[in-house]
Order: structure tokens, then C-alpha cells, then sequence
């Protein structure tokens, strides 16, 4: 058997496997989804927002927090990481207004949201912590759908399920459709206790595994997930809400796309880099999260290689034979051209793509944003599984070289 | 709890492990199938070049016409070429195993006996019509493996027009000790190439469409 071929198996067997995890996990799991459970007592919460130049959004950010049904929301601690525009003086206002949101200001300049993060947390005196994004807007039951997972004394921080907000052009509805399949695909991860990562628009925290766990890490560019790890390291649970729902503004260009997703890519390199010593030790970071996370780069660039390498040398032979054929005057195309023989290599590759289809349809008619099934045009998800996807692993690529080039930048 | 989120991750890995055995079970089921296909294909072809052989024989010891023995011979090449498209194809999607590789082997050298017989008819009989394509079948060179595939479509057409024609296409880099003398004696020194009625022999695509033209 070729390298080649042998090399496409292990490929297939690994995407194989992941998706057999996420099959099982559903058909297991799936009544289980949407449960909310009930808190057995009001705990109570401060919700930390970092904000930079965020002037038309912070008002909005901070009444959806206000008209929140969780009686036990204490404090809305807005920290302006000092701001150019007019932000600092919006919420100072609303700090006026509202005895529960706190305004305050870092010295300077911190440069990325885990400074100012870290700068409001010291104000915090409540049993749970939470922080959020300026430009995000949570249902009025987020948090309530939230609170419930903290019956349970060993779960350490809760996640909620975000959704793009208005999505206009092309770009931002293929985003809509990524967000809710990496929702559906966190929650399927949560009851493996493999969720790794608590993301920026909002997670809550119990405040006593947080101060376990210390301050955002401000050298990592993914501070949410270095956090993430560093929980379920000290053996914290970390659990989904899908019922909680937070609208979150996403890129609307390239530029800004590429830039955050490097931004992504980046920062979970550093937290691999960081945690590589916990590899294959006890616990589900160590035996599942880690290698599940490096796999998945390793599934990305094969597949691009692979592709790549088919690709070029498809088009390759058939410029050249189109080429020679003009010249020597005979038939572009023939019947001898299209083979009714596909190999086992073929067949492996469709039925993957065909069922990694079908999970995108099923993580979509689990979103019911909308109230319909799918809630995405066919073209979109078209797009989004035949070319965005594909855009995965060259930015891995260009992320792997900035890090090795010292990229840190917010 | 952690033993049962551990099940999972086994429970997955057993399906996955089956699912791939009944694939490369499916996959080796179906190789097997075109393998005998063409194994069956090769006997019978094999018969006929005894057969052949043995006309060869009567046609010495008895004085047929050529006519006969062409016509003959036409139909025998026109098999073994459809066997060898045949063959082509079913290389192309065989990648469990290596037994349509050794098949594409014993096909070369089939055709190879088949050129050596044709050769002694072209001595004997006027108006013989031998084209005998030589490729390289183990090159990852894409220029080539193009130009060759742009060799296969003319002479393809040519055959086509041209139906007296014998064609013999054989993949040259077989390690075949009689074709590698045959190689040697005509003093083919690249591929692909194309011997024509054994005293021409062209190299490139403009030189075998002039030839035809």
C-alpha cells in the first residue's frame, strides 16, 4: 500500500472517530440538550464587562444586563480599559442611574481584555463571577438558565450558547451558522466534561474555583480558553447552557475575520504550549481535551495537504492534456475520462463528507433560533461547509508561523 | 462519572474500528471481484494467443492466406486492448491491494508474445498494420503522464479510423526480460514511444499526428 494511502486511512480513522464521539454522545445524550436545572438558592453574581471604544454598544450591553430575570445579579462591574471615544462617560452615567453598575477605569491602557478583566475582578465580593463582552446582549433568562449547573459543588464555571447578532452580508450569516455548530458541538463536548473553553460573551465562574485558578492569564491571546484549562486542570467541572442565549457581534469583513481567528488560532496554541506537561495525565484535559484539540490541527493540515496535493496534481494533468490535446488537434474530453470505478479511498471520503453534512444540518435544527428546522438557505450551508471550512486550516498555517514569529498582539 | 465519559470514548473507537473493517472488507471484496474479472479475461486471452501461436505454426506448414491471419489477429489485439482499458480502470481504483498490479504485469508480457508473434506475420504478409505503444506505467511525472494520455486518444482515434490496424499498447517499465530485449534492438532509448510496422518509431505527438495525417 502507498504512503499516500496509508496516510489517508489514519486520516479518515481519526476523523472517523471523532465523529463516532460526537454520534454516540447525541444519541445518548440528546434529551438531555435543553435541560435547564433549577438553582437551589439564589446565589449571588457580579458580571465583570471590560470595554474598549465600545460607545455604541455599551448602553445596550449594559440595559440587557439590568433587565435581567436573575434576582441574585448584583453588581455590573464595567471596567473601561481607557477608552478614546466616549464610553467611560456613558457608563458613568448608568452608574449614576443604577446603583448596580459600578464603573470603573484601568491607570492605562491594558492593551487586551483580560487586563481589564482583571483589573474589575479585584471589586468583585459576590459567590459568582461572570464576565461578558461590551458588544454582546444576553436573553433576559441567560443567566437564570446559567445558574442551576452550581448545584453541583464540583462544577467550577458555566458557559452559555452565543448567537450572531444580526448577521447582514455573507460573511456574518456563515458565521451565524458556524457559532450554532459550535454551540451544539460544546454542549455534546459537556457531557464528556470535555468543554474547553468558557467564551468571552458570557461565562460564569463560582468565585472560590476562579480564585483557585488566579487572574486571566494577560500574556494569552484566548484568555478565555487558558482559563478554561486551567479549571478542569485542578479537576473543576465546566458546564453548557444551551437554553442561554447571548447575541454577540461578529467580524463583517475579511480583514476582521482573519485577524480575530488568527487572534483564536494564536491563543490556543500558547494554551498548548502552556499545558503540554499535562498531556495524557488523568483527568479529561490531560486524556481527552489536549490530544482532542492537537488531532483536530493534525485532521485540519492533513486535509489540506491531501487536498492540495490532489488538487494541484488534478489540474495539473488536466492543463497539460488539454494543452497537448489542442495541439495534436483531438477530443478534449472522452468517454475514457470518466470512470465508474471509484475506489475505497473515495467512498471513505464521501461518506465522512455526507455525515459531517448530516451533523451540520442536525446541530442547526437544534438551534431553532428562528423557530424554523434549519433556519439557513441551502446555499449557505453550502458555503459553509464547501469553502469556509476550508479557510480552517490555512489559517492554522499562518497562526503556527506568527507564534513561532512572537505574535501577541490583541 | 469519569468511567462512564471513558465508555464513550470507547464505545466510539469500537464503532469506528468496525465501520472501517467492514469498509476495507467491502473494499477488498470488491478489488477481489475485479481482480478474478480480469484474471478470467486473461485466461481466455491467454488461449487465444496460443492459439495464435499454433496458427502461426499451420500458417508455415500449410501456406494460409494473410488475409485469414490478419483478420485474425485484429480481432485477438482489438480484445486485448479492451481488456487493457478495462484493466486501466480498474487500476485506477484499486488501492487495498496489489494484485492488479501483477495482472498489468502478466497483461504486458501477453501483449509482448503478441508483438514478438505479429512480428513474424509482418515479415511474411504485405499490408500489415502493427502500431505498438510503449508508456511508462510507474512515472509520477505529470508531463509525461499527460503526454501519454494524449498518445493513448490519437492513437485511440487512429485506431478508429484505421480499423485493420493492430494496436498494442505495453507498459515498457514491467522489468520484462523479452521486452526489455526488444527495447534494446530497436533501440528505443524514451517514453512514450510508438513503433510503426517495426522499422519506424516516434517519440513525440506531432510526429505520430503527421504520420497519420
Amino acid at each position: 500500500m502507498e504512503f499516500l494511502t496509508i496516510l489517508y486511512f489514519v486520516y479518515t480513522f481519526i476523523a472517523f472517530y471523532f465523529l463516532m464521539i460526537y454520534v454516540l454522545t447525541y444519541f445518548q445524550n440528546r434529551r438531555h440538550i435543553y435541560e435547564t436545572i433549577e438553582p437551589n438558592k439564589i446565589r449571588s453574581l457580579s458580571i465583570v464587562i471590560p470595554c474598549f471604544n465600545e460607545e455604541k454598544n455599551i448602553g445596550k450591553n449594559i440595559e440587557a444586563f439590568l433587565a435581567s430575570n436573575y434576582k441574585g445579579l448584583k453588581k455590573l462591574i464595567i471596567v473601561d480599559d481607557c477608552s478614546t471615544d466616549n464610553s467611560y462617560e456613558i457608563i458613568k452615567q448608568y452608574a449614576k442611574k443604577y446603583p448596580r453598575v459600578i464603573a470603573l477605569q484601568t491607570p492605562k491602557n491594558t492593551g487586551r481584555a483580560a487586563g481589564a478583566k482583571n483589573f474589575g475582578i479585584k471589586y468583585v465580593k459576590t459567590e459568582l463571577i461572570g464576565f461578558s463582552d461590551a458588544d454582546s446582549l444576553p436573553n433576559k433568562n441567560a443567566i437564570s438558565k446559567m445558574i442551576g449547573v452550581f448545584n453541583d459543588t464540583k462544577v467550577g464555571g458555566v458557559t452559555s450558547r452565543v448567537f450572531v447578532n444580526a448577521p447582514k452580508n455573507y460573511l456574518t450569516r456563515i458565521q451565524a451558522i458556524e457559532f450554532k455548530i459550535i454551540a451544539f458541538t460544546r454542549k455534546l463536548l459537556e457531557f464528556l466534561d470535555a468543554i474547553y473553553v468558557t467564551t468571552g460573551p458570557l461565562s460564569i465562574y463560582r468565585k472560590k474555583a476562579f480564585d483557585q485558578v488566579g487572574d486571566f492569564d494577560i500574556n494569552n491571546l484566548t484568555e478565555d480558553i487558558e482559563l478554561t484549562w486551567h479549571l478542569v486542570s485542578k479537576g473543576w467541572k465546566v458546564k453548557m447552557s444551551i437554553p442561554a442565549v447571548i447575541r454577540s457581534y461578529v467580524p463583517t469583513t475579511i480583514k476582521t475575520w482573519f485577524h480575530q481567528r488568527i487572534r483564536w488560532n494564536v491563543g490556543g496554541i500558547q494554551t498548548v504550549a502552556k499545558y503540554r506537561k499535562k498531556f495524557f495525565e488523568t483527568g479529561m484535559l490531560g486524556i481527552f481535551i489536549m490530544p482532542f484539540f492537537v488531532l483536530s490541527w493534525f485532521l485540519g493540515l492533513t486535509g489540506l495537504v491531501f487536498l492540495t496535493y490532489r488538487l494541484t496534481r488534478f489540474i495539473m494533468m488536466k492543463f497539460l492534456v488539454a494543452k497537448y490535446s489542442v495541439a495534436a488537434q483531438v477530443a478534449l474530453v472522452s468517454m475514457e475520462d470518466f470512470s465508474l470505478n471509484p475506489s475505497i479511498l473515495f467512498i471513505f471520503g464521501i461518506t465522512l463528507f455526507s455525515l459531517g453534512l448530516a451533523y451540520t444540518v442536525v446541530a442547526l435544527a437544534h438551534s431553532k433560533e428562528s423557530g424554523r428546522i434549519i433556519g439557513h438557505s441551502i446555499l449557505d450551508i453550502f458555503i459553509y461547509s464547501f469553502f469556509y471550512l476550508l479557510m480552517y486550516p490555512p489559517l492554522l498555517i499562518v497562526s503556527f508561523y506568527k507564534y513561532l514569529r512572537g505574535y501577541n498582539t490583541w | 462519572m469519569l468511567k462512564s465519559k471513558k465508555n464513550v470514548l470507547w464505545e466510539a473507537l469500537i464503532v469506528t474500528i468496525v465501520i472501517f473493517l467492514i469498509g476495507i472488507f467491502l473494499g477488498m471484496l470488491i478489488e477481489t471481484g475485479n481482480s478474478n474479472k480480469i484474471s478470467n479475461l486473461y485466461a481466455r486471452s491467454e488461449i487465444s494467443l496460443a492459439d495464435g501461436t499454433a496458427t502461426l505454426q499451420l500458417f508455415e506448414d500449410y501456406n494460409l492466406s494473410c488475409e485469414t491471419i490478419i483478420q485474425s489477429n485484429i480481432a485477438f489485439a482489438n480484445k486485448v486492448y479492451d481488456e487493457a482499458k478495462l484493466l486501466e480502470e480498474y487500476d485506477a481504483s484499486g488501492k487495498l491491494s496489489d494484485s492488479i498490479k501483477l495482472l498489468h504485469k502478466k497483461y504486458d508480457l501477453l501483449r509482448t508474445m503478441l508483438w514478438i508473434n505479429n512480428q513474424n506475420f509482418i515479415k511474411i504478409c504485405d499490408n500489415y498494420n502493427l502500431v505498438v505503444y510503449l508508456y511508462e506505467y510507474e512515472t509520477e511525472d505529470t508531463n509525461k503522464k499527460a503526454t501519454q494520455k494524449v498518445f493513448s486518444k490519437i492513437l485511440l482515434d487512429i485506431k478508429m479510423e484505421n480499423e485493420n490496424m493492430i494496436l498494442i499498447p505495453i507498459a515498457a517499465d514491467q522489468e520484462i526480460i523479452s521486452l526489455n530485449l526488444l527495447i534494446e534492438e530497436y533501440d528505443i532509448k524514451q517514453f512514450p514511444a510508438v513503433v510503426i510496422n517495426n522499422e519506424k518509431i516516434l517519440y513525440n505527438l506531432d510526429d505520430l499526428r503527421e504520420e497519420f495525417n
